[in-house]
């Protein structure tokens, strides 16, 4: 007798996650982005497929809101970029899940990309999901604080400056 | 009123899974009708809810997500304490009812109390066999017996992973644990190993060491039952009409060996178990320990027929053997030359052109059997000057480096360099070719020799 969890994670609570995300419009409006409920279906599918794709699996309405709270004040999101831009950032954060071992929680991984996204990745994607996220799950692995940096990094970004 | 007629059952027991219980016996009340659907789809719905709020449970706020292995495992501990409640019901149709009118939490709760009760008594049943242990020699069943299940009791976590045994529980019982998981298997691993344990306390451990050595030689290190043995050998005492507290055949081997001439199989076994019962008058075995015991009969019933038919019953039925008590023979291979010295006399083997002038150096200069193991390895001698060495030296030197070598056994000779597998091929040769006498004689040593 089969118990799968993926037919049940996806269809007994995508009504919540997609009611959860449009609720994240109430705050988001002030910064002039909100979502539609298309796509908010859309992204709880990414959520879905992220899940999957890294081998996952979440119960509750999951991290997208935490996701948009805390990014839709960035000054690299607009309403132009904001609906892809949180696309791959849900992917960022389930992949990141995984790289770091769940030796970090959700909240201050959203809080680590937020800080890196808006910081020394400039709104690059690909930096955060590579360079970034990379640096963190060595520092966690090494049981290094998940800010640091070696020194000749730090050199580096001093001298640019 | 019972007027002796069983209850009709729809699901049988022997088609459920011991260790996924729950899972098989949905599916059987599947097939027989006795669940719908609709109630199984509810028995999911509601197996997946008690798994979301355990998720949330174990991940406290830290994480929303969990790796699928994690959830797959945390179901499988689900399910299972649903199914040690299960198990309580008198029968599988009955347990079935039970899922109809009950809700998963309600199953879940009385199947986690259920195994904090098994739990207990696990650990009381191991502390009360820790109490008593008997003194078997056995490396496998001290470090399981004591290690082993007390790292079971240090891992397991019955709220999130129920049905793991986490150890590799690698002493092998006399009557082999069903298939069963978690504290169930535990549970049944426990009683086998107590009650085996309380048939070694009705012998001298000296008297099981000395039985298991005539049988196995060193078997302290030997991954096997020691259990088996020891019944087979007091049921051997019995027919051999020795004392079965001392596990000696010795005196009756002949009376032993003749009962069995000319027994169809069916009469083997029933001589096993006339034996057994006499042992049970003898050691007054508690009603547990003799079930237990009547339940390994028939697999040493298969090995007394198949040894009968090979002519072969000391095998099955051995005498002690006192390892302890032969003599000894201490051998020095004494004291090696300066390395300097050692040079030397390479150097004028090597400069020797006939094989006798090169014997001759060697049994001019060397002295020790340290130095002339290392000049049959570095001198580069030929298959006849090695040959001629060898001759030259005496039983106790071949029967030494014969016990060095590792003659008498079969040993991977992955590890050996090319001169030492060579060497072993010479001395091989050198002694098989000595008349019978001297290589019973060098047989012999090797056995009782020692270096110092």
């Amino acid at each position: 007798m089969e118990f799968s969890l993926i037919p049940f994670a996806f269809g007994a609570i995508q009504k919540q996650a997609v009611d959860e995300v449009i609720k994240c419009n109430e705050y988001t409006k002030r910064f002039g982005i909100i979502l539609t409920p298309d796509q908010a279906v859309e992204l709880v599918e990414t959520r879905f497929l992220a899940l999957s794709g890294s081998g996952r699996v979440e119960f509750g309405g999951g991290v997208i809101d935490k996701i948009i709270r805390a990014f839709c004040d960035s000054p690299y999101i607009s309403k132009h970029n904001y609906t892809q831009t949180l696309h791959d950032l849900i992917e960022i954060f389930y992949y990141a899940k995984n790289e770091t071992a769940e030796l970090i929680s959700d909240d201050d991984l959203i809080k680590f990309m937020n800080r890196a996204f808006d910081g020394v990745c400039q709104g690059s994607l690909d930096l955060l999901a590579g360079r970034e996220i990379f640096r963190l799950a060595n520092n966690l692995r090494f049981g290094l604080p998940a800010d640091y940096v070696e020194d000749e990094i730090l050199e580096e970004a001093e001298e640019d400056e | 009123m019972n007027n002796g007629l069983d209850k009709i059952r729809i699901i049988e027991p022997d088609t459920l899974d011991g260790e996924f219980y729950f899972q098989s016996l949905i599916e059987q009340a599947q097939i027989k009708g006795l669940l719908s659907d609709a109630e199984i789809e509810r028995l999911q719905y509601e197996c997946l809810a008690l798994l979301a709020k355990k998720a949330e449970r174990y991940n406290s706020g830290f994480s929303s997500s969990l790796r699928v292995e994690k959830a797959q495992s945390m179901m499988a501990s689900v399910l299972f304490t649903i199914g040690v409640h299960l198990k309580t019901c008198p029968a599988p149709d009955d347990a079935a009812t039970v899922l109809k009118s009950e809700t998963v939490d309600d199953l879940y709760q009385k199947g986690r109390e259920r195994i904090d009760v098994l739990l207990t008594s696990a650990k009381t049943l191991h502390q009360n066999l820790l109490r008593n242990l008997a003194e078997i020699k056995n490396v496998f069943y001290r470090a399981t017996v004591e290690g082993g299940i007390k790292g079971f009791f240090k891992l397991y976590n019955p709220d999130y992973s129920a049905q793991e045994i986490h150890i590799t529980a690698d002493y092998p019982t006399g009557l082999p644990v069903p298939k069963l998981a978690g504290i169930e298997f535990i549970t049944a691993y426990l009683n086998r190993l107590y009650l085996e344990n309380s048939f070694f306390l009705c012998f001298a451990s000296e008297d099981i060491h000395h039985l298991m050595c005539g049988g196995f030689g060193e078997y302290e290190e030997l991954l096997m039952n020691v259990f088996e043995p020891v019944l087979t050998s007091a049921i051997g005492c019995v027919l051999a009409g020795t004392d079965p507290r001392r596990l000696d055949i010795s005196s009756g081997e002949m009376l032993l060996y003749r009962q069995f001439e000319g027994l169809s199989d069916r009469e083997i076994s029933e001589l096993i178990q006339t034996a057994a019962q006499k042992l049970d008058r003898v050691f007054n075995l508690s009603p547990q320990l003799y079930g237990y015991i009547k339940s390994c009969l028939p697999s040493i019933a298969d090995k007394v027929k198949a040894a009968t038919d090979r002519k072969q019953l000391d095998k099955v039925f051995f005498k002690p053997d006192y390892p302890d008590e032969r003599p000894e023979l201490l051998y020095s291979f004494g004291e090696k030359m300066p390395d300097e010295q050692y040079r030397k006399v390479l150097e004028e083997i090597a400069l020797c052109r006939f094989s006798q002038d090169k014997i001759a150096v060697i049994r001019e200069s060397v002295h020790s059997l340290a130095d002339m193991e290392d000049i049959l390895l570095d001198a580069e001698l030929t298959y006849e000057e090695v040959m001629s060495v060898l001759g030259s030296l005496g039983l106790p030197e071949l029967a030494a480096l014969s016990k060095r070598y590792q003659l008498q056994a079969e040993i991977d000779e992955f590890g050996l360099s090319e001169r030492e597998q060579n060497m072993r091929e010479y001395l091989k040769e050198h002694i098989a070719g000595m008349p019978q006498k001297q290589r019973e004689a060098i047989e012999k040593m090797v056995k009782v020799i020692r270096e110092e």
